[in-house]
Order: structure tokens, then C-alpha cells, then sequence
């Protein structure tokens, strides 16, 4: 998985790709903490070039919501298609992260 | 040997536990002059270390380290009897010397002897006349290494150790091979399982009763994430499930109390996905309910029927709206349910098999042989291509709903 992250303002946008499985806990860790630097209000993850995520991967948009409410902005998730959407259909985290 | 770490040992704090297993050390002084090995044995003595040991030439040498492995060794290289190089060669070819630390000691010195000293298996070199402050601080720093890699190898193997133990207990949650025999004959069905844990740990867990009037319930958990934490969550949720008795006939209810017991527990970003369903084999209901679980397949002559599990893992929420859903099994058909590693787990080639290749394959497989062997023969073919140690757990069970007059 990489990341980029795009700021306009107080808005950020997160563009991954690749997988976001259990062996990218640690680079996802220091995206949450690249954010939490930042003074947004609205972030963005954007899936389009993700391929699959696992259990873990969404597990850590969980933590990241968390940082959302804990630092009083907003998440959502844009983009997400086939095993990336279904996964986040199934365990209704797409209600969850505003897919 | 002395070194390595023990129980007196781990009270003291890593340094000072290495310097005390550095002094007591036993090193083994070897030259065929008596005035070197006394020079030498003054000069470890000056520096604190008191567990010396002597010989005078290099066959005496390795009767000793053969009888009492020194920690170190410090050897000439001209000696009568056995020369220094070939006492490097015979302790590097055996197993039990092969990584002892040796200190090579020469008078002369040329380039082409110095290659051929490290060639025969030396740590390290140190020219006579010996610098005394020198040799003492080449000796404690082999033995300060020795003392490390004996400690991490120690570590290695008590951890590897503890994970076959903790591997081992996750297996003992599985359902015992009588209490399946006996739901089995109850509901005329054959259950097919498959789990094994991941070298790493992971946090499969999968579970079947029997419940009033020959109905069977049947879970498969799977909590995020791999190793310890996750495979701590699988004894914690079957701890919390053996209190849920009378909740087991609906699934929907049993979801939400276990959730309920769960979810103040389980730390952000952690969490279980789950079906639970309840199969009554006379009338053929299946009633279930998910909790975001891979979606089970029913085994049917024209294919596969998914079953949705589409609901909040359980762990994240205080109030997830659970939902009881039915579905029809008819006789000769089969109920599958599996963890995501079967549909996740990369082939050499980088690609997985997904949902719609895994139906595929079932489809396929079930078509080839006895219904009662289908899981066999798909994970036949699935680790055809991949390996059997897979970084995550591996969990597949079918309750196969016997044909009539088939039998289990």
C-alpha cells in the first residue's frame, strides 16, 4: 500500500493504492499521525487503486474514524469498487465511514 | 554453560547480567609455552575473569573443550602435536563447536597467515607480543556477543516454543470429534471441518451444538488482525459464548448479547465477523444471522446460494441491529462456511481466488466425488498452489444434510 495525501485548505484527500492488509499496520499508523499534524475538518480516503483490503485494513479505517471524532473532523471513503466495496457492504462499515 | 540466561539472572537489568555471566565465563588458554599461558592467565585474572582453564597443545585442547566446553578460546598457532589451524578445523566441523568463539594468537604475522587463520574458522586475531589491555578487551568483547546471540536464541526458542503450546490451546476450542458424532446421528448430517491455525496465530474460531429438538447451531468467528491479541480474543469470546446457553436458538438474540458482552472490551479498530446459524434438519430451516462474515454457500445440484451476513462485526458497536434471515436446505444439499483467508490467500502469482472463484471452484469440486469428502478435495486444490503455512488462520466447515438412506 502507498499513500498520498492532498490539502486544500482544511480539506485532505488520501489517494492509496495497492492492498491495505495487516503488513501495512505500520505505514497506515504514520498516515493517521501525518494527519493528526495537519488542521483539517474533512478528510477524504479515496479507494479507486485499491484492490483488496483485508479484516486488519478495516480495522484501521476504524481507528481512523476514531481519530476523526477524537479530533472533530470529518471521514469518508470515495471510490471503493469490487472487493474493497463488497468487504465494506458487508460489514456495514460503508454506513460507518460514509462510503 | 555459564552465560546464558537463568532465573537468578533475570533479576538483574541486561547489562549488569551480561557482565556477571561475562565474569565467571570459562576460558580455555592454549600455547605450548608455559610463560605465555601464564602471561595470558595474569592478564584475564587482572581483568576480573577467574574460570580459566590451560592446555599445551592442541590435542590437549580439544579433550578439554570435548570433557567442558569453554566460552572462549584462546589458541596459539604453532603448537606440537595438533597446530592451531587444525584444531580450528576439527572444532568448526562439529556442531557442538561450530560457533564457539576463538581467539587466535601468533607471533608471526603476514598477510597471507591472516587470511588463512579467518579461513580455518577464527573469530578474531591478535598479534605477540600480546598488548595486554588489547587481548582483554577482543576477550570480552567475543564474549559479550556470545552472551547476546546465547540470550536471543534462548529467546527464539522459548517463544517458538510457547506459540505451538498457544496454537495447541486454540485447538482444544474446537468442537471435540464425540460431540460432533453425536450431532451427526441427531440430525442425520455429516460435518465436514477443516482449521488450522497460523504460525503466527490468528483469531479463527469455529463452533457447532447440538440445541432442543434436534436442531444444530453452527458459528465461525473470525476476530481482525493476526497473532497473539487475535488468538487472546478467540478464548475470550468462547469464554463469553459458554454463558449464552439459552440465547443459542436465535441467532439474531445470540449476535447481539455476545456483542453486548464484547464490545466495552475489544479496543478500537479490533473486531469479530460472524455467522451464526441454526439448522433444523426436519423441516430444513436454516435460520442465521451475520455479522459481516464471508458469506456462506449453500451446496446445491445447480450450483452455489450465497447467504447474507451483511451486519456490523461484532466489537464495534454498543447497539448493532442484528437480523435473523431463512434460507431452505434441502436434503443432499450442503451448508459451507469458511474464514477469508481461503478466499485472500495470494497464489504465486499474486492473485486470489475471491468470492465468485471460490464458488466456482466448490461447484466444481462438489461435482467430483463424494459430497461428504467436498471440503477435502477443494482445499486439495486450493493448496496446490499455495503453501500450507499460511501467515493467517485457516478455518472451512460444511454440514453436509445426508441424502435419504445415505447415512453419515
Amino acid at each position: 500500500m502507498e499513500y498520498k495525501i492532498e490539502t486544500n485548505d482544511a480539506d485532505a484527500r488520501v489517494v492509496f493504492t495497492g492492498d491495505i492488509t495487516f503488513s501495512e499496520n505500520v505505514s497506515f499508523r504514520q498516515l493517521l499521525k501525518d494527519l493528526s499534524e495537519k488542521h483539517i475538518t474533512n478528510c477524504v480516503f479515496d479507494l479507486s487503486d485499491v484492490g483488496m483490503i483485508d479484516s486488519a485494513g478495516l480495522g484501521m479505517f476504524l481507528i481512523a474514524k476514531e481519530q476523526a471524532d477524537t479530533g472533530n473532523w470529518k471521514l469518508s471513503v470515495t471510490g471503493a469498487h469490487g472487493h474493497v466495496a463488497s468487504m465494506l457492504k458487508l460489514t456495514k462499515l460503508s454506513d460507518l465511514l460514509q462510503a | 554453560m555459564s552465560v546464558s540466561g537463568n532465573g537468578g539472572e533475570q533479576k538483574l537489568d541486561g547489562t549488569s547480567a551480561m557482565r556477571a555471566g561475562i565474569e565467571v565465563a570459562r576460558i580455555l588458554i592454549v600455547d605450548d609455552m608455559m610463560l605465555m599461558r601464564q602471561m595470558i592467565g595474569a592478564c584475564l585474572t587482572k581483568g576480573g575473569f577467574t574460570n580459566l582453564a590451560y592446555a599445551e597443545d592442541g590435542e590437549q585442547a580439544l579433550e578439554i573443550i570435548a570433557a567442558d566446553p569453554p566460552d572462549i578460546l584462546i589458541l596459539d598457532l604453532k603448537m606440537p602435536k595438533l597446530s592451531g589451524y587444525d584444531v580450528c578445523r576439527k572444532l568448526r566441523a562439529d556442531k557442538k563447536t561450530a560457533h564457539l568463539p576463538i581467539l587466535v594468537q601468533s607471533a608471526s604475522e603476514t598477510a597471507q597467515e591472516r587470511v588463512e587463520v579467518f579461513a580455518v574458522g577464527a573469530t578474531d586475531f591478535v598479534s605477540k607480543p600480546i598488548n595486554q589491555p588489547e587481548l582483554l578487551a577482543r576477550v570480552r568483547m567475543h564474549l559479550e556477543n556470545r552472551f547476546l546471540i546465547n540470550r536471543l536464541s534462548s529467546f527464539r526458542e522459548r517463544m517458538s516454543a510457547e506459540l505451538t503450546l498457544a496454537r495447541e490451546m486454540q485447538h482444544s476450542l474446537l468442537p471435540e470429534a464425540s460431540v460432533l458424532k453425536a450431532i451427526e446421528a441427531a440430525c442425520d448430517c455429516t460435518i465436514e471441518a477443516f482449521y488450522q491455525a497460523s504460525f503466527e496465530l490468528g483469531g479463527d474460531l469455529w463452533g457447532c451444538w447440538l440445541l432442543p429438538e434436534n436442531k444444530l447451531g453452527l458459528f465461525i468467528l473470525d476476530i481482525s488482525g493476526h497473532g497473539v491479541g487475535a488468538a487472546l480474543n478467540t478464548f475470550r469470546v468462547h469464554a463469553t459464548m459458554t454463558r449464552l446457553g439459552p440465547r443459542r436458538s436465535d441467532p439474531a438474540a445470540f449476535l447481539t448479547a455476545l456483542n453486548e458482552a464484547l464490545q466495552p472490551h475489544f479496543p478500537i479498530g479490533q473486531f469479530g465477523t460472524m455467522f451464526y446459524g441454526v439448522l433444523d434438519r426436519d423441516s430444513g430451516e436454516l435460520t442465521y444471522a451475520g455479522a459481516g462474515a464471508p458469506r456462506p454457500m449453500v451446496v446445491g445440484e445447480g450450483g452455489v446460494r450465497y447467504l447474507d451476513t451483511t451486519g456490523i462485526p461484532v466489537g464495534i458497536l454498543s447497539n448493532p441491529d442484528y437480523e435473523n434471515r431463512q434460507e431452505r436446505l434441502a436434503t443432499g444439499e450442503s451448508l459451507f462456511c469458511y474464514s477469508d483467508a481461503l478466499t485472500e490467500a495470494p497464489a504465486p502469482d499474486g492473485s486470489f481466488l475471491g468470492e465468485a472463484g471460490l464458488a466456482e471452484l466448490l461447484t466444481a469440486v462438489a461435482g467430483e466425488g463424494p459430497r461428504a469428502t467436498m471440503v477435502k478435495r477443494l482445499l486439495d486444490r486450493f493448496y496446490e498452489t499455495r503453501s500450507r503455512e499460511l501467515p493467517d488462520d485457516m478455518t472451512a466447515v460444511a454440514i453436509h444434510c445426508n441424502a435419504e438412506g445415505a447415512g453419515a
